[in-house]
């Protein structure tokens, strides 16, 4: 059939692989979109739980067996209707800026990695158990094959040829849920059967809650659940091949060593008391003066894969990632890009009107995004200038730490005597130099810590000069002159004049002994090298 | 659209009785034995009733089914049931499987099993006896990981069809037993038992009974296990379908050369016979073989 003789159909099945295979180019993505199905269920049912006194707890679980990846969740589940209407493309009766999923196309993704797609589901109080299966790669190579032949067939028929729909009684009408069985996934996808793969990933773009194992996530937590109305974290289970069954999380542990976190509420900037986003961010932290304290480097992680992974922020909507970590950087830095990669950390997104993408890589370009982005540039220059303090307050302490171990060196050698005459001119001066050179770092530090900690050394670095002064030093370094011409087995008519410049220099030089004995030292040394 | 097979989430209180009470006991058995969780293999229909039923007692459960959308509704099953991350699915035929030591994906069995549960879709011994010989590989997969394991056997008693197999086991059974004793009145009590066996009047059952329980004697004491079988367990399963039930220890014997000699002695073994179950209660049937072990 052409589209000629078919003029009311208005969509034919090359779409169908337009609209799953290449809206997916990493495939993983693929495990968003059912998570994020899974998710709008267990929030609808979340609705209604406490009207059937149903108290289990909100799961999604996401296993592997074979070459099958499955994604079961116990949300609301799907009645025979809309089982139906899993046949149709791009149709949701989901409400845009309401659930996570509303374009009808996310159901596809399986398509275009395995063979089959089989879900089943039912819904609370319903008898029957709904199936349906597509046959993905067959439903492929035919189109793939008419394409070549040039035939062209519509949608509809191709799709209605390669599904099945049927019912079967439900094993308890009380149950609700779903499972979708990506089943047959391909060789090139092998990805999706990685369990360690879908653990990061699954913690890195899905609504779970903070790690047990990060201090901070409690804090964190309270102020998104405070500000960003539809927080809700969800129970997702991974079962690892070894049979173990791992609860997911965010990424953040404390083993990254990450600082106090801070958060920034954006406002609308025509109206302020309206929050866009809620950001929370936090640095790379070191142990400074017995606490976590913000570094200034770029975020780093140890372990295997890319160790800048989780430097930068990450746009969360539904709690679901929205692109990758670069782009708050291209969306809200126009310099100081370096600076961004300091912090680790996630933008909630408030504003329902910012809507992503199909592949959820970026946003719709609207009026609300651009508000967002204007309004967010808070972000950037708040870090911008937390950067600076870092930078600031990480060279005071640098500073003061390196000037303690200077001083405590001289305090060494002051106790073993071990410090000549001739040095004592380079040996004030350095001093004076580090007090000088600290007190200028700590007159930019913010962190009364360091402050504390700098003025210590300042009072260290006053002790010790003082103890210079009055340390009675005793070893000449200089070397009596009488002695360095007698070592040197100068002639009687040499020794005199050596003597005669040296006596010179003396009085020279006067009160300012440091200095003769700085020259006197030097040229002891240069005679001992020449004799 | 799939069979209507794929929504039967289906049992009778026979097979309930025999799964949560007879095999459960055996079951629970065999956990105190090991003193740790089992590791399962099994060909459980999608309800994995035999795994809900002594789930506390398991660690890890391979299953191998053959169709596609059971499979799905096994791991349904699992979800639903919150013990998915401890199932492990083959694909495939049973026989196939356990003979190519791996299933169509590829994957291979989680060798060695504590507990194997074999609830045959069909019969036992069919022409090609791919089923014993599976169950044959298994025992000598075993074998190579020297572990002790419960083996239970459940089929449709009508569907076994080598009539002629039967009979010249029956007669080499006859010679075995008569082999060892030299006693003109044990072999006279020998000829009378097979006899017994081997009328047409007698209910197939007892024949299947002793020849299912002599290959697996058999085949496990090839295998250094020291094999204890049991009176097969008769029952009305499903559509009233005649199943035959078997439960049998094989507990390796490290040391023995060629072969393990049971304890139980080949004598005990021919007397054991068959139970039933009626009304969720196991009751001696009325069919009993003349006993051989007195003598």
């Amino acid at each position: 059939m052409t589209p000629v003789d078919s003029p009311k159909e208005l969509v034919y099945s090359p779409a169908i692989i337009i609209l799953s295979r290449d809206l997916y180019p990493r495939k993983l993505e693929v495990v968003r979109e059912y998570i994020q199905n899974a998710s709008d269920a267990i929030d609808a049912f979340s609705q209604i739980a406490h009207l059937i006194d149903d108290t289990s707890e909100p799961v999604i679980k996401v296993s592997i067996q074979g070459r099958s990846l499955l994604i079961f969740d116990n949300g609301i589940g799907m009645g025979g209707d809309d089982v139906e209407k899993l046949r149709y493309i791009a149709y949701s009766e989901k409400k845009a800026g309401e659930e996570a999923g509303y374009k009808g196309i996310g159901r596809l993704a399986g398509f275009a990695v395995a063979d089959k797609l089989k879900i089943s589901s039912t819904r609370y109080g319903d008898p029957e158990l709904h199936h349906f299966e597509i046959r993905a790669k067959e439903m492929h190579d035919e189109i793939n094959q008419n394409r070549k032949k040039g035939v062209v067939e519509t949608a509809t028929e191709v799709i209605n040829r390669h599904t099945d729909i049927w019912s079967t009684p439900a094993n308890d009408p009380k149950d609700h849920y779903t499972i979708v069985e990506i089943r047959g996934i391909h060789e090139s996808c092998s990805e999706l059967l990685d369990g360690t793969r879908l653990k990061e990933y699954i913690g890195e773009i899905a609504p779970v809650d903070f790690s047990p194992e990060f201090k901070w996530g409690t804090r964190v937590s309270q102020w998104l659940r405070q500000d960003v109305p539809d927080y809700s974290p969800k129970n997702v289970y991974l079962s690892m091949p070894n049979g173990e069954r791992i609860k997911v999380y965010k990424p953040y542990v404390d083993s990254m060593s990450i600082s106090e976190p801070h958060s920034i509420a954006v406002r609308d900037q025509a109206n302020p008391n309206n929050i866009l986003a809620l950001c929370w961010y936090a640095t790379k932290g070191q142990d400074m003066l017995e606490e976590l304290r913000p570094t200034g480097k770029i975020f780093t992680v140890d372990g295997d894969g890319d160790k800048k992974r989780f430097a930068g922020l990450v746009y969360k909507l539904f709690g679901f990632s929205i692109g990758d970590r670069h782009l708050p950087v291209k969306t809200l830095w126009n310099r100081s890009f370096p600076r961004a990669l300091w912090f680790t950390g996630e933008i909630h997104i408030i504003d329902k009107d910012v809507q992503p993408i199909t592949d959820r890589s970026d946003f719709i370009e609207s009026d609300a995004r651009d508000r967002l982005y204007k309004a967010a540039a808070t972000i950037s220059s708040t870090l911008n200038q937390q950067a600076q303090v870092i930078s600031y307050d990480r060279n005071a302490f640098k500073e003061g730490e390196i000037f303690t171990a200077k001083l405590r060196h001289l305090k060494d050698r002051l106790r073993d005597k071990s410090i000549e005459k001739s040095e004592l001119k380079s040996i004030r001066a350095e001093l004076n130099r580090g007090r000088a050179d600290l007190q200028t770092r700590l007159d930019n530090c913010s962190d009364p810590a360091i402050d504390k900690f700098g003025k210590n050394v300042q009072k260290f670095a006053a002790q010790v000069q003082k103890e210079l002064d009055e340390a009675k030093i005793i070893k000449g370094g200089d070397g009596d002159i009488a002695d360095v011409a007698r070592e040197r087995k100068m002639p009687t008519h040499a020794r005199r004049v050596f003597e005669i410049i040296m006596n010179a220099l003396q009085e020279y030089y006067g009160n300012d002994t440091d200095t003769y004995h700085e020259v006197a030292g030097e040229i002891s040394k240069a005679l001992r090298k020449k004799y | 659209m799939p069979a209507q097979r794929d929504s039967v989430f289906h049992s009778n209180p026979n097979k309930d009785f025999v799964r949560s009470e007879y095999d459960y006991a055996h079951v629970e058995r065999w956990y105190q034995l090991r003193g740790q969780r089992l590791n399962y293999l099994g060909l459980p229909a999608p309800e994995m009733l035999d795994i809900i039923a002594w789930e506390k007692f398991l660690s890890r459960f391979t299953t191998i089914e053959r169709e596609e959308n059971q499979q799905h509704l096994m791991f349904l099953q699992a979800n639903v049931r919150d013990v998915e991350h401890r199932l492990y699915s083959l694909y495939g035929q049973f026989d196939e499987i356990l003979i190519k030591g791996r299933d169509s994906l590829g994957r291979r069995p989680e060798w060695p099993y504590d507990v194997v549960n074999l609830d045959f879709f069909g019969g036992f011994i069919y022409q090609d006896l791919s089923r014993p010989k599976a169950v044959k590989k298994m025992i000598s997969n075993q074998v190579d990981f020297r572990r002790s394991f419960l083996l239970i056997i459940t089929y449709h008693l009508r569907d076994c069809d080598v009539i002629g197999a039967k009979a010249s086991f029956l007669d080499d059974l006859r010679q075995s037993l008569k082999n060892s004793t030299r006693e003109a009145a044990t072999r006279k009590e020998i000829d009378r038992a097979m006899d017994w066996y081997s009328d047409s009047a007698t209910p197939d059952s007892q024949r299947q009974t002793l020849l299912v329980n002599s290959f697996l004697r058999d085949t496990g004491e090839a295998e250094h296990f020291d094999v204890l079988c049991r009176p097969a367990v008769l029952y009305s399963g499903t559509g009233n379908a005649s199943m035959i039930h078997f439960v049998t220890d094989f507990t390796f014997r490290p040391g023995t050369a060629h072969k393990t000699s049971s304890k139980q002695s080949l004598f005990e073994l021919v007397d054991l016979g068959t139970r039933e179950v009626k009304d969720a209660k196991l009751i001696k049937s009325t069919a009993k073989p003349p006993r051989l072990s007195g003598n």
